[in-house]
């Protein structure tokens, strides 16, 4: 899609524009005749007025997936240790929470100079995930032969269950047990990621891009819209210790203010949706088919090797020919590890048939939506921090994606050409 | 992988004073066929909401049955059904008893094709998860 025809042409609506008319369900209203239309005066600068939008085909019957992750959450922050099991030495990098993808590069470039300071000339990968991936590649990198060893490939990992936004701070760990100078790991890791994800962008495919993301209400802002009377209440936390709302999950986010734009207030003239209010900020996003296979085929091209297995115990690492092993199982580090600091944290996203001509995402309601190239994704966002903590059931709730995808369909339904 | 069946191997062609060695395997009929039953049952209620009720799993879901003896090979039984004790049914991890999660690891013998015997498998037995099926009668009996 041609973002420029697109934004000619909301500017030659730009005279007549006032409620809803961005979206482009309104491109057959004829161009305004007589004399040319005064610009018009807004608290939304020119350079700034949001392009053409089409609008997102929000009906239940278009999901055409429903993805369930638990997300690796880790109390005290991602594992980042050195142990020895036998004569193997392991790096851990695991429980990087919500922000997975945002922070693996980052994560992996700690992991892999720690490996590479044993001098190894070949080096194991414990799991295939985002975090598994980029460190095996970093440490190609860094000159190690890398084998992954996994029990599941990319594709069939948790990770590609994720939402896949640019969330460097996404439930990565509690601010009463966080250590006290992760602030400045984090910030290091999130730095070097942002570095290494910004040559993936504007390759083929778009395995990673920026795209515009409004924030609607019907609401002033910091107002939060009303539950909707069917979402289930969140579970009482059943030990002590556990959060119970956002501000008990660390924040680092102030720290890299400089990598990513303000967010807008759009004014009334220059918001295309139907609603009171509208602000729009320009977020990272992955590709998760792309950007997948570009990693993979990267992994291999480098001469990397995957054996599919499965781990059992710590000591089984010990059995590995490769002597340095950096540990990147995810979740099942609760289990395989047990490590009492993983807590699931369970997110669901549905995905409705991708709309190329769709370029932007928006959150409404406690519903967010994101287009991409494999989908739409939509995702109910209640509760905040809260949804689905301690929660490792993985199967599909798919009452909640057709609500959120009703939430979206609601607000496109405002728009005058739109009878419903 | 490979060393578990390089192991096997070199068992089924050791020694007879070798092979007189105790050792339990999962081709020993370490279950009950009665075991097993309530074993399906409980795996029905439990267990098949994620991994199917014929053991196939789902894209997401891991199979219990397939690669299932690959993915477990060279390990001990004991570890099998502490995972399934303590991570398993993965929305209530260790909500099972020990008598349930028994039943069910016999059930996943019985579905992956091992054979019951008369004695029921209990916890904290050490039996070697071997993947390689016993030569045929008139070849197993005669061991180089």
């Amino acid at each position: 899609m041609d973002r420029r025809h697109l934004l000619k042409n909301s500017l030659a609506l730009g005279g007549v524009m006032g409620l809803g008319n961005g979206l482009s369900g309104c491109a057959a209203t004829p161009p305004p005749t007589g004399p040319a239309p005064v610009k018009p005066s807004s608290a939304t600068p020119w350079m700034d007025r949001p392009p053409l939008l089409a609008p997102v085909r929000a009906h239940a019957d278009r999901l055409f997936d429903i993805k369930v992750c638990i997300r690796p959450f880790r109390t005290k922050g991602p594992n980042l240790d050195v142990e020895r099991i036998g004569d193997a030495t392991v790096i851990h990098n695991y429980g990087h929470g919500g922000s997975g993808w945002s922070l693996s590069w980052g994560s992996a470039d700690m992991a892999v100079q720690k490996a590479m300071s044993f001098s190894p000339r070949k080096i194991a990968v414990i799991g295939c995930g985002i975090i598994g991936l980029t460190s095996a590649i970093t440490a190609q990198r860094a000159g190690a032969q890398v084998t992954i060893y996994t029990r599941e490939l990319l594709p069939r990992t948790r990770s590609v269950r994720a939402n896949g936004s640019w969330t460097p701070d996404s439930r990565i760990a509690l601010v009463s047990e966080a250590p006290a100078n992760f602030g400045d790991t984090w910030e290091q890791m999130a730095r070097m990621s942002w570095k290494t994800l910004r040559q993936y962008i504007g390759m083929a495919g778009n395995p990673i891009a920026f795209t515009d993301h409004y924030y609607l209400s019907d609401l002033p802002q910091g107002e939060t819209a009303p539950l909707d009377p069917d979402v289930p209440p969140l579970p009482t936390p059943s030990w002590s210790g556990a959060p119970t709302q956002d501000a008990d999950f660390a924040r680092y986010d102030d720290r890299i203010r400089d990598l990513t734009p303000r967010t807008q207030i759009l004014a009334d003239d220059a918001n295309p949706f139907p609603v009171k209010y509208a602000r729009r900020g320009t977020d990272l996003f992955f590709n998760f088919s792309e950007y997948g296979h570009l990693l993979t085929s990267q992994f291999f091209a480098a001469g990397g090797k995957i054996v599919m297995r499965d781990f059992h115990a710590p000591s089984e690492l010990a059995d590995l020919p490769e002597k340095v092993v950096i540990n990147c199982p995810g979740f099942a580090a609760r289990d395989w590890w047990k490590d009492k600091a993983m807590v699931p944290v369970r997110g669901q996203t549905g995905w409705l048939i991708p709309q190329p001509e769709v370029q932007y995402g928006l959150t409404y309601r406690n519903v967010n939506t994101l287009s991409k190239s494999d989908g739409i994704m939509v995702m109910a966002l209640e509760h905040g921090d809260m949804k689905g903590y301690n929660n490792s059931d993985e199967t599909v709730n798919r009452a909640e994606s057709e609500r959120a995808v009703r939430t979206i369909a609601e607000l496109y339904s405002r728009f005058p050409n739109n009878p419903a | 992988m490979r060393r578990g069946i390089v192991l096997s191997l070199m068992i089924l062609a050791a020694p007879q004073s070798l092979q007189a060695q105790p050792r339990q395997s999962v081709w020993d009929g370490v279950y009950t066929e009665e075991q097993a039953s309530r074993g399906q049952t409980l795996f029905q209620q439990s267990c098949a909401r994620c991994h199917g009720a014929n053991l196939a799993g789902t894209f997401e879901t891991p199979p219990l049955v397939g690669r299932f003896i690959p993915y477990w090979e060279g390990t001990t039984l004991d570890v099998l059904f502490d995972y399934v004790s303590t991570a398993m049914p993965l929305d209530r991890p260790g909500s099972l008893g020990p008598s349930a999660n028994a039943a069910i690891t016999a059930f996943l013998l019985k579905a992956n094709g091992f054979p019951a015997g008369t004695k029921e498998f209990g916890s904290g037995k050490t039996i070697s998860f071997d993947a390689i099926r016993p030569k045929p009668q008139k070849k197993s009996a005669k061991p180089q």
